[in-house]
């Protein structure tokens, strides 16, 4: 993956000042190769005629968190959706390029969708309780795939909503509605609906962008926890945020990854002027 | 300059505010002396005939004996038929404009949607008693008729004179006028959902099925049933459509494909006619039982909203 080089660009949409930059390399310092459990590969990305993704290239370390960077419309969220294909639910959305989950390319068009997004999760921007109760939420998912007994249920629920660091809050209230929680607590709902499917990963779309300080702060502890089993993928505006919590940042602009890298590395001594600039706080 | 203008500002307020509450004063006299009237008018009806105004099946503007079940039976019969038909290919529609079309078809299909809520009922009347009704006896009722022995319970429940013009045809006139109003609503209500919900959803891995059923349709029920249930108050009092191919007969409807009548098709068929004091009080207090069914039925529709929840 180090030699993450860029293949010329022969796209005809791609805006001239990207197209310019011939010689643009991404800066890539790859987690270990025995410790990866998703791949980005050559990916670009169209929403329709428009190309939103350029080459990009990004290694996932397993059981850690990966952050996303970058002003917005860099194409953070778009390569976030590309990750379980939900953008295959908008016709004129397409990806090239691959994408490995355990060495399997998700984007060919055989695979089963339904069964990728079993295997990763998302969590959005927004929270998305379902309008049923609490409990129905969390065991939503898993209803889909297995039979299971009421005690076997309300045992992956529990499990779920203490992960989530959500349990101690609702377990008098499991047969509430969802949507009569607060937003920071909708939010670690929706991780624990995320989770109790047990996926191997889960993508957070600036979870925490719609939160009050103290309930991103939970949120944050709650996704140091799942970190051990849990593979994180986030996208966030929030620079501290990403430098606080992720092992691995890669910063995105205009649709490159720029520099990918262990954290602090990139915080600290980031390599390509633009991460400097943007760290820095000079655009943004 | 300034001292005159203050206290006409200070008018304004007032002023502003006594319109606001005579406006809506004026709906409640309006309804108030709406029901009145009705009881006064009808009484003479009811206090004739008590209870059994609403138990008996004889109307009968010659002896001037009137009961109302029949057309009691009717109302509620060809509003609920009508609903069942309706509301299906309703909430169907509204799935497919909103999840799976391609934009292309979606914008003919809200046209056609739009331009079928906009027909008025009477032409909806024409086309039914004139084209459905003959197409319907001849290819539906005969059939089954000649078909089903005429003692068995099938037999029973589609007995009746085969010209179309029953229960049935009246209903399914009546769904496809409660059609393009439910659809087109429950197009807005999908419409209204955030994208993330349904993202999220699929996001799970559910199919779309799952997502439409469990997800989507949860998320808008509220909405859903006061659609439900505004369909319901216009099949009801819906009058010309209904008058034209119902059949007017005043007994108790006995099976799907029988005449019948509703409170509304009598009230149009019969008002011109009504010269004595008794059959118009009759009428008048048909009026009124219409207007206390209509106004449980949103009564109904309040209390299920209310006892939502999620």
């Amino acid at each position: 993956m180090s030699d993450s080089s860029v293949a010329p660009n022969t796209q005809p949409e791609t805006p001239a000042d990207v197209q310019a930059d011939a010689r643009f390399e991404s800066i890539i310092v790859p987690p270990p190769a025995d410790s990866l459990v998703m791949e980005v590969r050559d990916l670009n990305f169209f929403y329709g005629p428009n190309q939103s993704l350029f080459d990009v290239n990004m290694p996932i370390q397993k059981s850690g968190i990966t952050a996303l960077i970058g002003p917005s419309g860099c194409g953070k969220s778009t390569l976030l959706r590309t990750m379980n294909r939900i953008y295959d639910l908008y016709p004129g959305q397409r990806a090239q390029g691959e994408i490995l989950l355990d060495g399997e390319n998700i984007l060919s068009p055989k695979l089963d969708v339904t069964a990728l997004r079993a295997r990763v999760g998302m969590v959005f921007q927004k929270p998305t309780p379902f309008p049923m109760s609490i409990y129905d939420n969390v065991a939503f998912g898993v209803r889909l795939y297995h039979k299971k007994t009421k005690a076997e249920m309300d045992e992956v629920v529990e499990k779920a909503l203490r992960r989530a660091a959500l349990w101690d809050e609702v377990k008098d209230k499991l047969t509430k509605s969802g949507l009569s929680l607060s937003g920071g607590q909708q939010q670690r709902l929706c991780v624990a609906r995320g989770i109790a499917v047990e996926p191997e990963v889960l993508l957070l779309d600036e979870p925490a962008s719609a939160l009050d300080p103290i309930s991103t702060a939970k949120l944050e502890d709650t996704l140091e926890e799942l970190k051990r089993d849990i593979t994180i993928v986030i996208v966030t505006h929030n620079l501290q945020q990403a430098a606080r919590l992720s092992d691995y940042t890669g910063f995105m602009f205009l649709g490159k990854m720029i520099e990918f890298g262990p954290t602090e590395e990139l915080f600290v001594r980031p390599k390509a002027g633009k991460t400097a600039d943007y760290i820095g706080g000079r655009f943004g | 300059m300034a001292s005159s203008a203050a206290p006409k500002k200070d008018l304004v307020d007032p002023i502003f505010r006594a319109v606001a509450f005579s406006a809506a004063t004026m709906l409640l006299i309006t309804l108030g002396g709406l029901i009145i009237s009705l009881i006064i008018g009808g009484w003479p009806a009811l206090s004739k005939f008590g209870f059994s105004f609403f138990t008996s099946t004889t109307w009968n503007p010659v002896t001037e004996v009137f009961g109302a079940a029949g057309p009691i039976t009717g109302t509620l019969i060809t509003a609920v038929l009508s609903l069942a038909i309706a509301l299906p290919i309703a909430i169907f529609i509204a799935v497919f404009l909103t999840q799976f079309c391609p934009k292309i078809i979606a914008q003919p299909i809200s046209t056609a949607i739009e331009l079928l809520a906009g027909i008025p009922s009477i032409v909806y009347g024409m086309w039914g008693l004139f084209v459905f009704a003959p197409w319907f006896a001849r290819t539906i009722q005969l059939p089954i008729i000649t078909s089903i022995p005429a003692d068995s319970f099938w037999g029973k429940l589609f007995a009746g004179v085969p010209n179309g013009a029953n229960i049935f045809t009246a209903s399914i006139i009546l769904a496809i006028m409660i059609l393009p109003y439910m659809a087109a609503v429950f197009r807005e209500l999908f419409r209204s959902i955030p994208p993330q919900v349904r993202e999220a959803a699929f996001g799970l891995g559910c199919t779309p099925f799952e997502v439409v059923s469990t997800v989507l349709i949860p998320y808008v029920k509220k909405g859903m049933v006061g659609v439900v249930m505004l369909g319901f108050g216009r099949a009801l009092g819906e009058t010309m459509a209904v008058t034209f191919i119902i059949g007017n007969a005043h007994g108790f409807p006995n099976s799907l494909f029988s005449s019948g009548s509703t409170l509304a098709s009598t009230i149009a068929n019969e008002f011109a006619e009504a010269t004595s004091e008794m059959h118009l009080a009759s009428l008048i207090a048909l009026g009124l039982v219409l207007f206390l069914i209509t106004f449980t039925v949103l009564a109904i529709a309040r209390a299920l909203l209310s006892s939502q929840r999620y």
